[in-house]
């Protein structure tokens, strides 16, 4: 491993470098050698600058083409034919500029280089203002690869590589060939993970094998487009026009429908271009979820950094049955509106039965024995069905409509927060990952003996926020959450999810199950050997494997001390002996069956 | 001060230091007096003959006794909005409370803590106080406990990052 460039001033840091310029640069990107992904520095490839650079070319190409194009039907055109020193010299300046700025991105891309060690990614880059960026692997929050269009064409890949600062991206390296992008998210994954790789990987170290849990057919894509709320607007707005129109009798309303339809068509757009093609996988590097039309995603977010989920089915979907899921990622931020979005969506469009896969790969112990029941409750029932504490009648002065629906459920695992009347929202914090609770109580609801609880979670699309619960049920949802946070982090997996870790010596932790020695080695690099899937019960709901002996009726009760105890204790039922998991991963057991046994349906 | 609804049971609250007030009351005083100058501006200029009929001479005088209606008020409530706050030390999180009508009491467990701010004002130096604030990984968490003693934050600052290091938790 090299130690970071000492001398920031120093154009070429690191070991020796294999080559002075950029042809080497090319012979080497040539020859990506597969595998090799080493300590050693590395360039990103050297089409890129022309990819990133293009934009500017055109607009370079465009305003000098018009001037030009014009310029041979102007006024002056007849009399002052340019002669042929002075095409020469027009053509010479455009060539030269045209060279000056791709000189620009090409010494840009030669000074930015980057290196994954055991513990680090570094990348340094800027000509004059140098910069050596570092970055622990361990605490990734996620990783795209990412192909806009121009990219994919020449088959680049960005590679993205998140941590929790809710800024920019930690790491951007555009652009890498497909293959090498793929390649150092592997590796990257790897070595975050903690997981143990043999030091002399020469082969390269193997993607981790994922199944495919769901794939939205593009037709729904379309449907739930034309279904969201834009089309609602569109029409209201189509109707207005007309009526203006026919009452007063005049032209003049129907232009504003013009830039009413362009930003139609935009919503339209990004809505497709980012539900198109969605495939969620599970992998034992996380979750994997691929999307995109013309621009293409591949994101990684890896166990344990999905902060908050949110489930919600806008007015129209309800024909359908459709819902949608978002997730807060520490890394993702609140981001822009389009692509932040985008990137935080864990479903664009999906049947219930899609959503609970989906659920049990972002929570795979839902901490409760009936978890299709708690979450079908959450989605679209009201009242106090299946453990739901709703705000209390007196309540409904303050939401005349929602104060039925409004409310939580408590499982050993995780917060269920229920709201809207007609568009209905479910949000999801795993109790390990509330970063603080906060109870409001102003004036009016004091008056009804109500109060609000907010969960403050990361920067995201999901805001879980508790509105009109009764004040002795909300006060001790606030301390029972409290602890049950508390006991969560205590049993929460580690940071490098593979890792084998010791067991600490508190009290604290259960007793491990009985499978396979305490810290066996785990590969999970390895070729998969396939999980051994439930095939003879189809039926068996995913979810379920949680605790199997806890009593039923009761988990939704807010304090139900045996289930958040209750998940860890128990060796999941149908355990295939060649797993050798280290004990502390309940969750990693449990994810793969279920999914699985939905795809069956 | 009485438990309000609101207040978990069994919490004993830390107040802040009452010197706080006097904090408080003089940063109200000042921005009282530039608001009400702020709005006093068409009454003077009425007056003055500067405007002759613009501002109906009703609105012109209302303006400025609204302001100092609403000053009156949040000075009249100052006190008890001081009083009001409070924070309490458990074994695993920080409890922080605050507010007289809109009320709200706030839960950080220290393990998600990522760091710790202690600002001293002005005016607050003067006072020997400080503000003590905690960040998560959530900017929504707004975790600030201002009017410490100056010996007090110090203390507070170290206690929290030592439990926070004790029960560091990743995100």
């Amino acid at each position: 491993m090299s130690v970071p460039d000492p001398h920031p001033g120093t154009p070429y840091p690191g070991p020796p470098r294999d080559g002075a310029g950029p042809s080497d640069g090319l012979l080497s990107d040539a020859t990506p050698a597969p595998g090799t992904v080493d300590d050693s520095w590395r360039r990103v490839s050297v089409i890129s600058p022309l990819v990133r650079g293009w934009i500017a070319l055109a607009a370079i190409a465009f305003f000098f083409g018009r001037d030009w194009f014009e310029g041979l039907f102007g006024p002056g055109a007849r009399e002052g034919l340019p002669g042929a020193l002075g095409i020469g010299l027009t053509i010479a300046l455009i060539l030269g500029i045209v060279v000056l700025i791709a000189l620009g991105f090409l010494v840009s891309w030669y000074f930015t280089r980057y290196q994954v060690t055991a513990e680090y990614v570094r990348v340094n880059s800027g000509v004059l203002f140098r910069q050596n960026r570092q970055a622990r692997l361990d605490r990734v929050q996620a990783i795209d690869v990412v192909q806009p269009f121009l990219a994919r064409i020449f088959g680049l890949a960005e590679l993205k590589f998140e941590v929790a600062d809710a800024g920019e991206s930690a790491v951007r390296l555009a652009f890498l060939r497909l293959t090498e992008a793929q390649q150092l998210r592997a590796t990257i994954l790897a070595r975050a993970s903690g997981a143990s790789v043999a030091p002399d990987a020469s082969g390269g170290i193997a993607e981790a094998p994922e199944r495919e849990v769901v794939a939205v057919p593009s037709g729904r894509v379309i449907g739930a487009v034309l279904l969201s709320g834009t089309t609602v607007l569109l029409l209201a707005a189509v109707v207005v026009v007309a009526t203006v129109t026919v009452v007063y009798r005049t032209p003049f309303a129907a232009p504003t429908l013009i830039p009413m339809a362009l930003g139609v068509a935009g919503a339209y757009w990004s809505a497709l271009n980012s539900g198109y093609n969605f495939r969620a996988a599970l992998s034992p590097d996380g979750i994997r979820v691929r999307y995109g039309l013309l621009d293409t995603r591949a994101q990684t977010v890896p166990p344990g950094r999905v902060q908050a989920v949110g489930i919600d089915q806008p007015l129209l979907w309800r024909l359908k049955g459709w819902y949608r899921i978002n997730a807060n990622v520490a890394g993702y931020g609140a981001g822009a509106p389009g692509e932040g979005q985008a990137r935080a969506t864990l479903l664009p469009v999906g049947t219930r039965a899609e959503v609970f896969a989906i659920l049990a790969l972002v929570l795979p112990d839902p901490g409760t024995v009936r978890p299709l029941e708690v979450f079908s409750a959450g989605l679209d029932a009201s009242g106090a069905a299946e453990g739901f504490t709703t705000a209390p009648r007196r309540a409904r002065w303050l939401a005349p409509l929602t104060w039925r629906r409004s409310g939580f459920a408590v499982t050993g695992t995780a917060l269920l927060v229920r709201s809207g009347f007609f568009h209905r929202r479910l949000a999801v914090v795993p109790h390990e990952r509330t970063q603080s609770l906060s109870l409001h109580q102003g004036p009016l609801e004091r008056a009804l003996r109500v109060m609000e609880l907010q969960l403050q979670t990361t920067p995201g699309p999901v805001a879980p926020s508790l509105s009109h619960i009764d004040e002795t049920a909300a006060l001790e949802l606030f301390s029972g959450q409290a602890r049950r946070a508390a006991e969560a982090r205590r049993r929460s997996i580690p940071e490098q999810w593979m890792k084998p870790i010791q067991q600490p010596s508190g009290a604290v932790m259960p007793p491990p199950p009985s499978y396979g020695p305490p810290g066996a080695g785990f590969e999970p690099h390895e070729p998969p050997d396939p999980p051994q899937q439930d095939q003879g019960a189809p039926d068996s709901p995913p979810l379920v494997q949680g605790a199997p002996d806890q009593p039923p009726p009761d988990q939704g009760a807010p304090a139900s001390p045996p289930l958040v105890q209750g998940a860890p204790d128990q060796p999941p039922p149908d355990q295939s002996p060649t797993d050798q998991l280290p004990p502390d991963q309940p969750n990693r057991q449990q994810i793969p069956e279920g999914p699985g046994s939905h795809e069956q349906r | 001060m009485r438990r309000e609804p609101i207040d978990p049971e069994g919490i004993v609250w830390s107040r802040v230091s009452p010197k706080y007030l006097r904090v408080r009351l003089i940063g109200w005083f000042v921005g009282s007096v530039i608001y009400l100058l702020i709005f006093s501006i068409p009454l003077i200029l009425r007056l003055a003959g500067v405007w002759p009929d613009f501002p109906p001479l009703a609105i012109a005088i209302a303006l400025p006794a609204v302001v100092l209606l609403i000053s009156a008020w949040r000075g009249l409530l100052l006190p008890r909005q001081v009083r009001a706050l409070g924070y309490a030390e458990r074994d695993d999180d920080l409890l922080i409370r605050s507010g007289v009508i809109f009320q709200r009491t706030l839960v950080v467990p220290y393990g998600r803590m990522q760091y710790v701010d202690v600002a001293v004002g002005p005016l607050e130096r003067a006072f020997g106080l400080c503000t003590l604030k905690l960040h998560t990984a959530s900017p929504a968490t707004n975790a600030a406990i201002p009017g410490l003693p100056a010996a007090e934050g110090a203390r507070l600052r170290e206690q929290l990052s030592s439990r926070g290091e004790a029960r560091l938790a990743g995100l």
